[in-house]
């Protein structure tokens, strides 16, 4: 360890330590340093600057040496992250590479990381619902995991803080399963989008298709102006990093932020070890981080520590924080840290044509994506033998054909006189698993990583529930499509492993009992009340929307609740 | 802002750096630096002259002014499995022969329209369960075909002087009637 001398340990203490420079953590360090606290931020990884560090932003197809595939020792060097659809050689530095950070699957779980200043929140794709109190009553109502110790109301109002903030695009549909929040001008469905909604509208009462809600600024505010974020220009290269700030990233907008505060010290290259627990107070008094370029351990401390290391490794430094008091991990007195981990299922798609609105195409490109179909099963009643649901995406497009056949001057002029095809259209299920005791991850008893960490071991599967879902999926998207005139309707599902989809959630859930769960309803650990963790690892069930709004929502309004119990000396 | 490596990245396609002739053309050495597959100047040159005759010269630039046949030798050296590699380099082979043995002389030595049947009968033969011409040979011809075209359709040439590129559109106009030409 470092000597500790006095001035270190004061240089080394702050009044709040996020771990974590993600989605969430970018949030947590808004907060708190916006309300005056001194905040070191710790990352694990290299610092990314906003624009600065976005090498490819601005490259066009021609420059990248292989027009964006990735080579083939590349892939096979990289079996997992080369699954992931975004893994290309436009943003193939911002994902973690399979040797640099291994973990052990008990079962097979393709886990997708971004290790930088900004986390995932620079790869993601932007998609952004709200949950509604069907999600929040979901456990209570059918019976699994723990019921959630918030309700609809409880976030309501921070997420509307979040979304004013981040800039959130959407209409106002007015839906009681998908609430409407603070939006910007969604952007707009196209014909044959708009023609299935309409259909499906018409065709059944409680099936709706409407204008994905995505974090683009389609009309950006003084808020977002404020922030030195312009408007989104519908480039769809948000990946590789915008150099507008089009879209919502922690690089773009809630680190730049909290820096302009002067109150947050930004760490990159600092792997968190372990919380540090003290026995005799009875509470976290800081962090072990281990320096990636000098192997330095290095101890910081704080009154409040917010852990935001993603879901997984959320729950990896949790169970790492071993102590007297806490033989097991931090906070795991009811054991379950770690346990009823789940995720989303993505794994079956269906594709068709549209053979009408010949005369209507598509001019640059939507940011959004297209169309979102909020769940309709199991909603309102359980309706169907399996529980829970899916939400699904929907989107038409018109692709230009260039005729291939043949060589010479003739399939050069077929090259360039290209015909638009018919239209095409596709959807995918983003489904909510059911997080059980069965699926954990927990540290190897045995293997370490190159800081000391014991490596995280992965268990988790589908279950029959899945199988059910999918298959439901795809009878019912079936039937919509068949209803409103597509041909050519193709179904597939793939066997891919949990994890591809990117929403990893749960294992220090939150619950109203310490002796089923880890957090209380303001994401505090139940006894250790200055430790706070509001990543996806709090998550007591998944739902079927995406969950990083969520995450945001969670964060700044356990943020406010820990500044506040501070302030009242209860911290 | 990123431009020192935008032309860094734009000297790699167009034969810059990784791609640069290693000055003197002699030895027999082919003039790209490759990893994976071994291919002799010889060979480079067959592969020039079949993406040539794929992507000719009219009064547009073709194959050679945009130095495919080098994208195509990139692309097979560091985006191919091992087996597509070793179908290159038996197909390649086989495509020689067959050059040979039926105009008993190299393709570079064939005329236009020879050089064109060649490769049209090879790409009309679209049954899998054809034997004319060999497995290998078929899938050397349709890595040459595929990434001279690649090539061609993604070059800067392309993308700014035959179709229209935009890096930032700045619109999404969501009914678009047809008959206007768009942007890709
Ligand atoms: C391709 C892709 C598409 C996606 N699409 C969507 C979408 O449409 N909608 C949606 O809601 N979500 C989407 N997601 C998921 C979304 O990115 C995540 O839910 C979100 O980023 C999670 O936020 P987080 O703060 O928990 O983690 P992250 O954003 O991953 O940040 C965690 C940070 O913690 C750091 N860290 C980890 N361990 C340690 C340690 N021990 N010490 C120090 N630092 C550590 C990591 O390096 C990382 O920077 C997508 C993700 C990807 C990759
Ligand atoms: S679509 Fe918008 S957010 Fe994405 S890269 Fe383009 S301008 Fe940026």
């Amino acid at each position: 360890m470092a000597n500790l001398n006095i001035d270190s340990v004061k240089d080394r203490t702050f009044d709040a330590i996020v771990i974590g420079s993600g989605m969430s953590g970018g949030w947590a360090a808004k907060e708190l340093t916006g309300k005056g606290l001194k905040t070191l931020m710790l990352e694990r990884g290299r610092d990314v600057k906003h624009i600065k560090d976005y090498p490819t932003t601005n490259m066009y197809p021609w420059e990248f040496e292989h027009r964006g595939e990735m080579p083939m020792a590349v892939q096979e060097a990289n079996p997992i992250v080369n699954r992931c659809y975004a893994f290309h050689e436009d943003a193939a530095h911002f994902f973690v590479k399979d040797k640099e950070h291994p973990y052990v699957q008990d079962k097979p779980f393709d886990w997708i990381r971004g290790y930088q200043v900004g986390g995932k929140s620079l790869l993601w794709a932007r998609q952004t619902q709200r949950w509604s109190d069907f999600d929040f009553e979901g456990p209570a109502r059918d019976g699994f995991a723990v019921d959630w110790p918030i309700r609809y109301k409880d976030i309501a109002p921070w997420y509307s803080y979040v979304e004013k903030f981040a800039g959130i695009s959407g209409n106002k549909d007015g839906l009681a399963e998908l609430p409407d929040g603070e939006f910007l001008p969604a952007f707009p469905l196209n014909s044959v989008e708009q023609y299935f909604s309409k259909h499906v509208k018409s065709k059944y009462s409680n099936r709706h298709v409407i204008s994905a809600r995505c974090a683009h600024l389609s009309k950006p505010n003084q808020i977002h102006l404020d922030q030195g974020r312009a408007q989104c220009q519908e480039r769809i290269l948000c990946q590789r990093g915008c150099p507008f700030g089009g879209y919502f990233s922690a690089n773009s907008s809630t680190i730049p932020w909290a820096l302009k505060s002067g109150n947050l010290t930004l760490r990159p290259f600092s792997v968190v070890h372990s919380i540090i627990y003290d026995d005799k107070l009875g509470k976290a008094t800081g962090v072990r981080v281990v320096d990636t370029n000098t192997k330095e351990t290095i101890d910081y401390f704080a009154r409040i520590i917010f852990v935001n290391a993603a879901a997984m490794n959320t729950n990896l430094v949790l169970l790492n924080s071993t102590s007297h008091r806490f033989p097991n991990g931090l906070g795991n007195d009811s054991g379950v840290l770690g346990k009823y981990v789940a995720f989303h299922n993505y794994s079956a798609h269906m594709s068709a044509e549209y053979d009408g609105f010949k005369e209507w195409t598509t001019d640059g490109r939507n940011p959004a994506g297209g169309g979102y179909i909020p769940r309709f099963r199991n909603v309102f009643k359980q309706e169907t033998d399996f529980l829970r649901g899916y939400a699904s995406g929907f989107s038409a497009y018109r692709r230009r054909q260039r005729g291939w056949d043949g060589i010479g001057s003739s399939l050069k002029d077929n090259l360039v006189n290209d015909d638009l095809g018919p239209w095409s259209v596709g959807s995918h299920m983003m489904g909510e698993t059911i997080p059980k005791e069965a699926s954990y991850v927990a540290l190897d008893a045995k293997l370490k990583d190159d800081w000391g960490v014991p490596l995280l071991k992965i268990s988790m599967d589908y279950d029959d529930n899945d199988e059910k879902m999918k298959k439901d999926y795809i009878e019912q998207l079936t039937e919509m499509f068949t209803s409103a005139g597509f041909t050519n309707i193709q179904a597939s599902s793939d066997h891919r492993a949990p994890g591809l989809d990117i929403h990893e959630m749960g294992g220090a859930r939150m619950g109203h009992d310490p002796k089923t769960s880890v957090l209380n309803k303001w994401n505090q650990v139940h006894a250790v009340n200055n430790v706070f963790v509001t990543d996806g690892a709090c998550m007591t069930s998944t739902s079927c929307q995406n969950p990083s709004l969520t995450y945001m929502a969670l964060t700044a309004r356990a943020a406010d609740y820990a500044v506040s119990e501070m302030k009242k000396g209860n911290i | 802002m990123h431009r020192r490596i935008a032309i860094k990245n734009l000297a790699l396609i167009i034969g810059g750096a990784a791609l640069l002739p290693s000055c003197v053309h002699n030895s027999g050495k082919a003039s790209v630096k490759l990893k994976n597959v071994d291919i002799n100047a010889d060979q480079e040159k067959l592969i020039g002259d079949m993406a040539e005759t794929i992507i000719p010269k009219t009064n547009t630039p073709g194959a050679k002014d945009l130095q495919l046949h080098l994208f195509v030798l990139k692309m097979v050296d560091d985006c191919y499995t091992k087996k597509d590699q070793q179908d290159f380099m038996t197909g390649m082979g086989q495509f020689t022969d067959l050059v040979k043995k039926q105009y008993s002389r190299s393709f570079g030595e064939c005329d236009q329209k020879q050089r064109e049947q060649t490769l049209l009968s090879i790409e009309q033969d679209k049954d899998p369960k054809s034997t004319t011409y060999p497995a290998e040979l078929k899938s050397f011809y349709g890595m040459v075909k595929g990434q001279t075209v690649n090539g061609y359709t993604t070059s800067k040439y392309f993308m700014t002087k035959q179709v229209v590129y935009e890096l930032v559109p700045g619109r999404y106009n969501a009914f678009y009637p047809v008959r206007k030409k768009q942007a890709v």
